[in-house]
């Protein structure tokens, strides 16, 4: 019965995280789509949504990945794997309330691992899928995607270089239509995909479900529905920034920039690597600005981001760690998780509350 | 060379790899294809303008088939990625 509770608690907790995920990306995902005009935001959000929706189905290789190959499940309980997820949860909110750009995928891994440790000792990692999987595909995928992108613009600069500026543009806006449509179905196959391996995580903890399972497809479904309805909550508050807050850029400069997002994340995605999306979109970003003009990138911004993703995974891991000493407090039961849901909430509760009094951050999480 | 041997293990150099060069391929790929149609489709219309019907159309033959080749390209990423 208690572990049923902590079950319940954690497939909550996880579909609120995927929520908070497709929330928070929607701007990474139709940032330059609404930029170079390619696409009404109405339009983007509605599109960039379903095919989140989508994306979630078309692959389960990086929810096996987190289900199987991160820490072992042989000897993970569910309340380890609640408290991995409040530790990627409260660091999200750290980073969020400092407006510092953080990764929500590397704080989801970091923070199971985390609790994990704290319950098992270190033996309980993979180090063949921590670092093979994880640590060195997230390092560099955004540098393929960098490299991918600016050889793009530059090749497509000399291809049609000499047209009309017009046709040009307005050819590579209709295309945009599809490599955004891309980039969506990429991020959702992958960032949802994290969702549903921590909860087939549960499940096998739990006993639900026989260790190396495949995510049952409630939970697929569910992970979908979730990422999709964040896509589009999120889209209706950047629709009011979008004027001030979009870096501006060429539909051609767009165009590479989504494709060689979309091609490296659904790349990535088919060998099981979970990524951090928005680090490989942003890398693509920066690629076609720094072919073009390489004092067009923020390279500021791209310290931040470098930055975040080192303190991300030891500090959502020590979160998580020190999440499960609270619950273990008391006990093995699900008092010590159900008190912490509530500490979670009016903690979370506070935070929105002071930074509303303070007004809203610029921040750049990403998944 | 055991450590080396044993990073590459780790790393799964085989799918790293992969990754990189199917990215690489993909992304600059699709942009240059895309671009050709693009360059083909501006043609068309500078080439009707000047009244030269076989250029013109050899230009938009050129547009038509690297639209094809895009659409095929995306067809066969997202098949490859349902196939696993």
């Amino acid at each position: 019965m208690s572990s049923d509770v902590i079950l319940v608690l954690v497939v909550g907790t996880a579909l609120a995280f995927d929520f908070t995920n497709g929330f928070h990306d929607t701007a990474n995902v139709v940032a330059t789509s609404i930029s170079t005009g390619a696409a009404r935001p109405q339009v983007a959000i509605a599109i960039a949504s379903l095919l989140n929706f989508v994306g979630a189905f078309i692959s389960i290789s990086v929810a096996a990945t987190v289900a199987n190959d991160v820490v072992d499940a042989g000897v993970i309980t569910p309340t380890i794997v609640f408290a991995g997820l409040i530790g990627a949860i409260a660091w999200n909110l750290v980073t969020w309330y400092l407006g510092l750009p953080s990764s929500s995928s590397h704080a989801l891994i970091g923070g199971v691992v985390g609790s994990a440790v704290a319950a098992a000792g270190f033996q309980v990692i993979i180090a063949e899928g921590l670092v093979g999987k994880v640590l060195i595909p997230a390092l560099i995928a955004p540098v393929v995607a960098f490299v991918a992108a600016g050889a793009s613009i530059g090749l497509a600069y000399r291809v049609v270089g000499k047209q009309r500026p017009g046709i040009v543009s307005r050819g590579f806006k209709y295309g945009q239509v599809v490599s955004g449509g891309m980039l969506a179905l990429a991020h959702g196959t992958n960032d949802a995909q994290k969702t549903m391996g921590v909860i087939t995580l549960a499940l096998i903890a739990n006993g639900s479900l026989a260790a190396g399972s495949n995510p049952p497809v409630w939970v697929i479904a569910s992970s979908a529905a979730a990422i999709a309805l964040g896509t589009y909550s999120g889209g209706w508050r950047i629709i009011k920034t979008t004027g001030t807050r979009i870096i501006k850029m060429d539909a051609a400069q767009g165009f590479t920039s989504q494709g060689a997002g979309a091609a490296v994340i659904l790349t990535s995605t088919h060998f099981g690597f979970p990524l951090s999306t928005t680090h490989v979109i942003n890398g693509g970003v920066m690629g076609a600005g720094a072919a073009k003009r390489l004092s067009a990138v923020r390279w500021g911004v791209a310290g931040n981001i470098v930055f975040a993703w080192v303190l991300t995974l030891p500090a959502a891991a020590l979160i998580g760690a020190a999440t499960y000493g609270v619950t273990s407090l008391f006990g093995n039961g699900a008092v010590g998780p159900v008190v912490v849901s509530v500490l979670a909430l009016v903690a979370i509760g506070a935070a929105f509350v002071r930074r509303a009094q303070r007004g809203a951050p610029v921040p750049v999480q990403s998944g | 060379m055991s450590a080396v041997a044993s990073f590459a293990e780790i790393v799964a150099t085989k799918e790293m790899v992969q990754t990189v060069v199917f990215s690489l391929i993909a992304g600059i790929g699709v942009t240059l294809i895309f671009s050709v149609a693009i360059w083909g489709a501006a043609r068309f219309v500078d080439l009707s303008q000047e009244e030269r019907p076989l250029a013109a159309g050899i230009a938009a033959l050129a547009a038509a088939i690297a639209l094809l080749a895009v659409l095929a390209a995306i067809v066969v990423g997202v098949v490859v990625m349902t196939s696993k």
